[in-house]
């Protein structure tokens, strides 16, 4: 369950970001820095609201997720890639090694990985023609199949 | 001209060799812990990264750095975020989102400059260096000494990683790495 809780934070972190820094037009800075504060401030007050793990990690995870959503319009226009590039933040996140605990800039980079993941997966499959009508056919099928 | 190809390609390689090493440092402990599924995915978002690193458009192709004036604040807001952080006691990320969204309202004071538009990614990648906890960074002039090489990042990569989240943090990672290394090397 925390695990899943923490994908959510991480999916938002990016999304929401976005959306203020693109959407709002309130630039990558403040919308990263604000949503963060916000939610740190929110913790700082109410740090019994949740479990131990919780507590400490949702932040962490959603500034993190949240330097994704830094992302300019030019380079990722889509919800759902942020979504996938938030989820996968978490994943690694979850499973992170402690070697680098406290260093600070872990997040961003962690951040800078999964980015350059998800947009790498997405050009290679819209430039392959072949995975893409494999997609195509895919997504027919099921279609179908749920008619 | 090669001065500046090559500065750019001692910066491109830095920030892969920060994020090998950070994935390489995963595989090595769930390899210990038989993480199997984990070590995985680790090795195929590393496979994935090199193809986004091959086929997307991520540096601007004119050379240009940032000016001294601005790369200054990076420091600057390292130490505002370590104070809050440590001394302060308000935690990371609290502490990181009030010097950056202090830092976004700067260029409100004169909607005209220029100079106060770039200051708040200075003092955002300053602040993640300021993040780092009180046993990385044992004193003022350690985050002093990983802000400024962070700074000198910051200058350099100007038109590298363009408008991709999370490059402000590689470069304070990268600044905090290294300077944590020569602190360990010298005592």
């Amino acid at each position: 369950m925390n695990s899943l809780i923490i994908m959510a934070t991480g999916i938002l972190g990016a999304t929401l970001t976005y959306f203020v820094n693109e959407k709002l037009k309130q630039g990558a800075v403040r919308a990263s820095a604000l949503l963060s504060f916000i939610i740190g401030l929110f913790f700082y007050f109410y740090p019994e609201i949740l479990n131990a793990y919780l507590t400490k990690n949702i932040q962490i995870v959603f500034i993190g997720a949240s330097f994704i959503g830094m992302v300019s319009a030019t380079a990722i226009r889509s919800y759902s890639l942020l979504a996938l590039a938030g989820s996968l933040f978490a994943i690694i996140y979850i499973n992170k090694s402690h070697f680098f605990d406290g260093y600070g800039g872990a997040l961003g980079t962690l951040a800078l990985i999964t980015l350059l993941t998800t947009m790498g997966f997405y050009v290679v499959l819209s430039r392959n023609t072949k995975i893409r009508y494999g997609i195509l056919v895919f997504r027919k099928k099921i279609l179908r199949h749920k008619k | 001209m090669k001065r500046h190809r090559a500065i750019r390609l001692i910066m491109i390689l830095t920030v892969l060799f920060v994020q090998i090493t950070f994935l390489t440092m995963i595989v090595k402990e769930k390899y210990e812990t038989d993480g199997f599924a984990a070590i995985v995915l680790i090795l195929f978002i590393t496979l994935t990264m090199f193809l986004g690193y091959r086929y997307l458009d991520l540096h601007h192709e004119v050379y240009a750095y940032e000016k001294i004036a601005v790369a200054i604040w990076v420091p600057i807001g390292a130490v505002i975020c370590h104070l809050l952080n440590v001394y302060g006691g308000l935690g990371s990320v609290l502490s990181a989102g009030t010097t950056g969204t202090l830092a976004s309202f700067l260029p409100t004071i004169n909607k005209q400059s220029v100079y106060l538009k770039n200051l708040p990614a200075a003092i955002y990648c300053g602040a993640f260096v300021g993040m780092s906890s009180a046993e990385i960074t044992p004193s003022v002039g350690f985050v002093i000494a990983a802000g400024v090489l962070s700074g000198v990042f910051f200058m350099l990569s100007k038109n590298l990683f363009l408008g991709i989240g999370g490059k402000l943090g590689t470069i304070a990672f990268g600044g905090v790495a290294i300077v944590s290394l020569i602190y360990w090397l010298l005592k």
